[in-house]
């Protein structure tokens, strides 16, 4: 039993244009899923029942389901209506799902912060919607920092899952590759030190958030 | 909706179910004895077996789950590792949730003040009496929401052997949204029967642990 | 309603609380208070805890809806029953905008460094231009003696110095009256002196102050009538110097004689 990692040399440059795709959708994604977590905390938090109780249904939908199943009702349900890249429904599959991961967070952050720095806003003179936007969410964001990074550690190995639905993300770049050079154990060792580490890189990051912030607090 | 319809293809769902099913336990349970074996080996005063359960524990979270199973499924053969898919999955979510559980089982018995173990030692115990009598009853609480957690991890990993072509639910369904075009109705369901199973094991692991707890503060 | 000893002013008063009610649950926290703050004065509201002083303090920045009776600040009712919803909130946006609040955990904002602490407010509700904020707010934090505090975090600083940022918070919006709930309450007793030095000095630039406090000595140094609550009710009021010497109510020589202590 030799190993000959010659065929993953040759096949790199597609390996690195599969984690360049990959990169890309997790960026997309992060943006998606942190903007839109919050947005989905502060309505569940502060609006009415009627609105926020849908809302937490599908927080806790999307957490206990598995995410290729979302991916897959996604990929049929809207493959019903209209024709959409496998790229799209995988950046909004996996922004769904990561969404109702961060919100789950942020709604957490946001009741954490004191009653006490609500009323000194207030008082201040500033309204309701205000106060809510310069003082309750900057306070939420900055607490939810250390969880928030390792969901999107989680999110960036996710992306692996969307070869599932042919997005051409490092996995899905491999399948070509390894089909005409059956090497699979040498590219998929590839694949994972990259992976390994991308999530190096990030963890280096969600630490240096982490001390930036940590004053903050 | 198509109740009909729904009716109708449950069997099939249900009988996919149990793979789910028996993979996640599985997993769960052999799992379980590889986090003890990482807490354990990173006891050791030997540095080097520290360093490599240390090792281990960050290669596996620091790689998606999804890549260790076409690794060892695909690439295993190559090296004269050849399962077949239903074993590859427990061996692979065994491996993987081992490294988390490991973590959380850690976390939680660090949870316990310092104070604990040292005036337990004060009183004569030794080590591992001490770790069993006094520090793991009082980490049980935490101990078990970790693993809870880990537990819907699990179930949903499971998904994700049907890559490797095991008909379980999430496969199951995918060949059924396919030929029914139905994924409302097929996503509904698959996805209620996820949650009983997510829901049920979590259930269990709490009743085994409560029950272990009682053997082990005696 | 007692005006005898705040004549000296003839415009309308800053602060007036006519018979105002409060209940929370069953319990009822205030039952018909009366007071009048003219322009310039200093009241010190004095009484065991849960004599509802505090609540009437937080009644006049409308943190407490009160249930009956009505406040006034320079005329303008603060409590608006006639208005609903987005109206109410611009009015009690801008009500609040005229007046400074004090607390007793000085609740500074934890993710702003204390100069934007206290120039948030102008720059956001005022439109206030970053640098002229900058120098206003050096200006209020040299008032306070914190200037080289100002790119600071508030988790960096002591309770005292947290309280003298939040007062320069308070003042950042030219208030016509503060609003001091227990301000040095929660604070180690060598701390209490700078707070109150602060409070002194805003005194003796007669800003309108309303006051709710403790520190007995202090209430009857600095203030111009004294107000002692319990149960709900004023029980006595007068001028502090007879308040704290010679009271003419039982309940209030209790009270006095359990707090005072030089």
């Amino acid at each position: 039993m030799e190993f000959d990692f010659t065929p993953v040399i040759t096949y790199f440059p597609t390996l690195l244009q599969g984690l360049g795709v990959g990169l890309l959708v997790a960026l997309v994604v992060a943006f998606m899923s942190i903007v839109g977590g919050l947005l989905v905390a502060v309505i569940s938090v502060y609006v009415n029942k009627v609105v926020s109780w849908p809302l937490r249904f599908f927080i806790w939908l999307f957490m206990t389901t598995p995410l290729l199943l979302q991916l897959y009702f996604l990929y049929f349900g809207l493959g019903e209506w209209i024709l959409i890249p496998a790229i799209l429904v995988g950046i909004l599959g996996l922004g769904f799902h990561y969404m109702a991961y961060n919100a789950d967070i942020f709604i957490a952050t946001i009741k954490a912060v004191s009653g006490g720095q609500y009323e000194a806003s207030r008082s201040l003179g500033f309204g309701h919607i205000a106060t809510i936007f310069y003082i309750i969410v900057p306070q939420a964001l900055i607490r939810s920092i250390p969880q928030l990074g390792n969901n999107m550690i989680l999110m960036v190995k996710d992306t692996s899952v969307l070869s599932a639905i042919g997005v051409a993300e490092l996995v899905y770049a491999s399948q070509y590759a390894i089909s005409v050079t059956f090497r699979p154990f040498e590219f998929f060792i590839v694949i994972a030190v990259m992976y390994y580490v991308v999530n190096i890189f990030m963890e280096l990051g969600q630490a240096w958030l982490e001390r930036m912030t940590a004053y903050r607090r | 909706m198509d109740f009909n319809l729904m009716v109708e293809i449950s069997p099939l769902l249900i009988k996919a179910a149990w793979i789910t099913i028996d993979i996640s336990v599985r997993s769960l349970f052999f799992g379980f004895f590889v986090a003890c074996g990482l807490v354990f080996l990173q006891s050791f005063r030997f540095a080097p077996i520290r360093w490599f359960a240390r090792g281990y524990i960050s290669v596996i979270r620091g790689t998606p789950y999804f890549v260790q199973l076409l690794l060892v499924f695909y690439g295993g053969p190559s090296i004269g590792f050849r399962l077949d898919p239903i074993t590859c999955g427990v061996f692979v979510g065994a491996f993987n949730i081992g490294a988390y559980m490991s973590e959380a089982i850690r976390g939680s018995i660090e949870s316990v003040d310092s104070g604990q173990a040292e005036a337990a030692r004060s009183l004569g115990f030794g080590r591992a009496q001490t770790l069993v009598s006094i520090v793991l009853p009082q980490a049980a609480a935490l101990m078990i929401r970790s693993v809870g957690v880990l537990a819907i991890v699990v179930v949903k990993n499971s998904s994700l052997v049907s890559i490797i072509s095991v008909v379980e639910l999430t496969y199951q369904a995918q060949r059924l949204i396919g030929s029914t075009y139905k994924p409302l109705e097929i996503f509904t369901l698959t996805a209620l029967i996820y949650i009983i199973i997510v829901y049920a094991v979590m259930g269990i692991i709490e009743l085994a642990y409560r029950r272990a707890m009682r053997y082990t503060t005696l | 309603m007692s005006t005898e000893n705040q004549t000296d002013t003839p415009d309308t008063p800053m602060v007036e609380i006519r018979d105002v009610y409060k209940r929370f649950g069953d319990l009822e926290v205030l039952k018909g208070i009366n007071l009048t703050v003219n322009r310039g004065k200093i009241i010190s509201i004095i009484g065991p805890s849960g004599s509802g002083k505090s609540t009437l303090l937080r009644s006049v920045n409308h943190l407490e809806v009160i249930e009956k009776g009505s406040i006034f600040l320079e005329g303008v009712q603060v409590n608006r029953p006639d208005l609903k919803g987005l109206a109410f909130e611009r009015h009690i946006n801008h009500i609040r905008q005229n007046m400074g609040m004090v607390f007793q955990h000085f609740n500074l904002f934890p993710h702003l460094s204390t100069i934007d602490n206290v120039t948030l407010a102008p720059r956001k509700l005022k439109g206030m231009e970053a640098k002229a904020a900058r120098e206003w707010g050096m200006e209020l934090l040299n008032r306070v003696g914190l200037a080289e505090k100002a790119d600071v975090f508030p988790n960096w600083l002591s309770g005292g110095q947290k309280q003298r940022v939040a007062i320069a918070r308070a003042l950042a919006m030219k208030p016509k009256v503060m609003l001091f709930d227990e301000a040095t309450s929660a604070l180690d007793p060598e701390l209490v002196e700078e707070v109150n030095l602060v409070m002194r000095s805003l005194a003796e630039e007669h800003m309108t102050m309303l006051i709710v406090t403790h520190e007995m000595g202090f209430a009857r140094d600095v203030s111009d009538w004294a107000m002692f609550m319990d149960g709900g009710v004023v029980v006595e009021e007068c001028a502090p110097q007879k308040l704290f010497s010679n009271p003419d109510q039982e309940r209030t020589r209790n009270f006095l004689k359990k707090h005072l202590q030089g």
